[in-house]
Formats: structure tokens, sequence, C-alpha cells
């Protein structure tokens, strides 16, 4: 169910499969889901600044709406999941950045943080990337030689859980 | 052959060449009507001297950093001395890391942990080497062109853009100094016009007298305390690894396929690079181990996007300077010959 919600976000499924995706969005769990990822989108692209009492004004103006298809009232529900989950991913980005500086992080605490926000935010976590598959990668890369150094910019920012090894 | 032959070849003289080329680049755009392939000369022709002038000139500038709401500010040095190459990266907030970059290798400090990492660097100097499927690859999958003229760090500037022609790549635009033809700003922007990643000097000084103690490390890293952390050398044994991405994007190509070292690993991973001429996008595939876990999923890191996935009993690392849509099609993809 999320793969496909993810899959259609991203422009990825033809008609027919949207026509299937879109009727599981009437589910609670799939509309939940598909606000989930679209919250953390906007989290992770710094475009989700919402003014305060946003969720309280959405649900009462949702609720006003003559819906059809609303057995029950779940005012605000999956706006709350979605934020726990955006915050989970800030605080693994987080650890992450904080980590690079001591290196003194437990590794297995990490590593749980890190479950978590792979759990909960299967659209777009913003981490960091491996060094040493960047700098791999960047070899091969054809704009790499007119930044100079530019994309190490890139990688230095990284090392953490790669210093540590 | 020896990349750094070539380097030296080319010698401090970008300025002069860059104003020789200058009446080549305008008769490339005249020609642009009647020969299409004119125009694929011209952007690769481009990025051929815009390299070259990052590599041949001597400057010292302050370079800002943007990927998503994180704005990173960084100290860089280059010198170019008779063709030997040597810069130095210094980041100027947070704990400081240093970069200092020769020809054959990247060394990074980490004073806080006391770690220094020594990559050595096989860049295959790309420029002017684009393959003809690269070049074509350019004008197929971009349309190039000249843009405004503006100012950069002070600097006159002449914009130019890649606009791709598909939401399977990112746009980009460069503005290049209109004397010596150096790069003073990157951007990276999405579908929707939202800067993703942007590179860019504040202030930047070109010719500049460069001592060789201004590109030298601030620390040596071999002292006792200091640990060394020394990757293998990187290179690709080029052969048939019998993987292969079943859904590869219009307008990728694969540029190489092979087994290559990479730190930690006993067992040498896959690597296969698929390129449109502009950017690349590499995939990584090895064995799962019990070394260090790797979160599953899609991940970004301002222009990079990442994504990791578990095929049988091997973990699938795709990354590129591309959207996330298009790592995740390649990766999802994937499959044995």
């Amino acid at each position: 169910m999320g793969e496909e919600i993810s899959r259609l976000m991203d422009g990825e499924q033809d008609d027919a499969q949207a026509d299937i995706t879109c009727a599981r969005l009437k589910d609670p769990d799939g509309m939940a889901t598909w606000v989930c990822y679209h919250v953390i989108g906007d989290a992770m692209r710094g475009t989700g600044e919402l003014t305060p009492g946003f969720s309280r004004r959405f649900a009462a103006r949702l609720a006003a709406e003559p819906t059809v298809l609303a057995p029950r009232a779940q005012p605000a529900r999956p706006l709350a999941y979605a934020w726990a989950a955006a915050a989970g991913v800030a605080a693994v980005a987080l650890v992450g950045w904080v980590a690079f500086g001591t290196l003194q992080t437990e590794p297995a605490a990490m590593a749980k943080a890190g479950e978590a926000a792979a759990i909960r935010s299967p659209q777009v976590a913003a981490r960091t990337i491996p060094a040493d598959y960047l700098l791999a990668h960047q070899e091969y890369s054809p704009t790499t030689p007119i930044q100079g150094v530019g994309p190490y910019l890139r990688s230095v920012a990284v090392p953490a859980g790669d210093a540590r090894q | 052959m020896e990349p750094t032959a070539s380097r030296r070849r080319a010698g401090a003289a970008v300025t002069r060449r860059v104003r020789l080329l200058r009446p080549v680049a305008a008769l490339a755009f005249a020609a642009l009507a009647i020969a299409p392939q004119a125009f694929a000369e011209d952007a690769s022709a481009w990025l051929a001297r815009t390299a070259a002038a990052a590599r041949d000139l001597n400057y010292v500038g302050t370079i800002v950093y943007q990927h998503g709401a994180q704005v990173e500010t960084s100290r860089l040095v280059h010198r170019n001395d008779g063709g030997t190459e040597m810069e130095k990266l210094v980041n100027l907030d947070g704990p400081a890391r240093e970069v200092i970059r020769t020809g054959d290798e990247v060394r990074c400090f980490y004073p806080e942990a006391k770690i220094m990492r020594v990559e050595p660097r096989a860049f295959r100097n790309a420029f002017p080497s684009l393959s003809a499927t690269e070049q074509k690859a350019l004008t197929d999958n971009y349309d190039f062109r000249k843009a405004e003229t503006g100012r950069v760090a002070g600097l006159d500037a002449q914009a130019w853009t890649f606009e791709p022609k598909d939401s399977f790549r990112f746009g980009r635009k460069f503005w290049v100094d209109t004397g010596t033809g150096l790069l003073l700003k990157a951007r990276v922007s999405n579908e929707r016009g939202e800067v993703v990643e942007q590179f860019s000097f504040t202030d930047l000084t070109i010719d500049a007298k460069i001592s060789q103690q201004m590109v030298r490390p601030t620390w040596t890293g071999t002292s006792a305390d200091w640990r060394m952390l020394k990757s293998p050398l990187a290179y690709i044994d080029r052969q048939d690894t019998g993987w292969v991405v079943g859904r590869v994007p219009p307008g990728f190509s694969k540029v190489i396929e092979g087994y290559r070292p990479l730190r930690e690993r006993r067992d040498r991973v896959v690597h296969l690079v698929y390129s449109d001429g502009l950017v690349a996008v590499s995939v990584f595939i090895e064995q799962i181990g019990p070394a260090p876990r790797r979160l599953l999923g899609p991940s970004q890191q301002g222009g990079i996007n990442v994504f990791v996935r578990t095929f049988e009993d091997r973990i699938v690392t795709v990354l590129g300077e591309v959207p996330g849509t298009t790592v995740r099609q390649m990766a999802m993809s994937i499959a044995r010959r």
C-alpha cells in the first residue's frame, strides 16, 4: 500500500494503477499514509510551515464539508501522526550531524533511531550519504571537474558513520 | 595514459585559450541552424573550457553551499604551479573540517575526532574527453543555452543553462566569470523550478598570488593521537558483472561496468555507471554482510538522491545527481542478466 502511494506521488503509475491507488486513498489508513508522505516531503523541502492552529482549522473546515465518505470523524489524527514522523526524521538528521563532531554517539542508538525513520518515512529522508560511495561515484560524474572541489563540500559534510569504522 | 601529463600540457595559459576559443564558440552558435552537431560540440566544449579554468587558474575565495534548508560556508584556495594542482577547502562554521586535494589524493581532516581520511583519487579528468555517445546524450537530453549576464561575487558573470527535456534529470544553471571562464555559481533545480542545491562564491580573487603555505594542511594528521583511515586504490576493474538495470531512464547509457574495492569491504563491489552526458548515476551491488547496517529506501542530500534496497542476498545502492524517481526506477529494476 505505502509503496503504491509512494509510486503514485512520484508519478510512476499509469492511469489504471493510479485509479486503483486513488480508490484505496478513500480508506482512512490510505489517506493517513498519503498525508504523512506529503507532510514529510514538505518538511524535507522546507515548504511545510503551517501557521499555529492549522490542524484545528483544517479539521473544522473538513468537518463542515458535505462529505459522503466519512463514516467517523477523525479530527486531525493523520496530521498528528505525520508530524510525529517528521519529527522522527529530523531527530535522525540531527543525530547524524551531531555524531560527526563527537563520534561518541552510541552506534546502537543511532541504528535504532535510523530504523524508526526507515519505517516512518518511506518517502524521503534527508540523511547523509556514505562518503566512500559518494567519492566513488563522483569520479565518474561529468560535472565533477567543472566544479573543482565543490563536490567535496558534499562528502566532507558526511563522514560520521564512515569515520567510525 | 597518465592523466597528469595532459594537465601539465594544458599549463597555466587558460586565459589565452579561453580568448582563442571564444570566436570558435561564436562560430558554433552561428552554425547551429544548419548543423545540429555543432550544438553538441558547443555544450561539451563549454564544459571542457569550464573544467580547464577550474583546474588551471590560481584563486582564493569563499563558497556558500546551500542544500535544503542548510547553508554552509567554506574557504577555498586553489593553486596550479606549472601543472601541479593543489587545493584546500576549510569550512568556516560548525566543527572544523579540512580537505586537501592534490593530483592523485584527497585528504580529509577531522580535528575534533583526530581522524585523517586518505582517499586515493582516480578522477578520469573527464574533459575534454566526453565520448561521442555522451556528447550526443548531452544534446538529446538538455537544451543548452546562453542566458543573461550579471554579477556574482562582484565579478561580471555569464549565465548558461542546461534545461532538461524530461523529469528524469534536474535543470542546471551555471554562472562563469566572463574574463577567465571560471565557474562562480552553480544551481540545481527540480521540475517545479525550486532550487535543490547551490554552490556560489561570495568573494573571489582570480589570478591571486597563492603561496605553497596557503594550500598546506593545518594538521599533519600523522601524530600518535591521530587515526589515519586509508581507502584502497579506487579504480574499476572493467568486466561483465552479470548485473543489469532493466528500466534505464531515457537518455542514460552505461559508461562503465566492473568491480571495485570499497573501503572496509573484503569482497569487491559491483559498480555500474550510467550517464546522460552531464550527470551520472552509480549502481553499487554488494553481498549483505555483518558490517555497517544500511538504511533502506530513498534518501537525499541536496542534489544527490539515493535509493537502497535488498535484492536476494545483495544490497543495491543507486545514487546520482538526479531526481529521486530516477534512482528509484533503476534500483527497482535491477536484475541478473
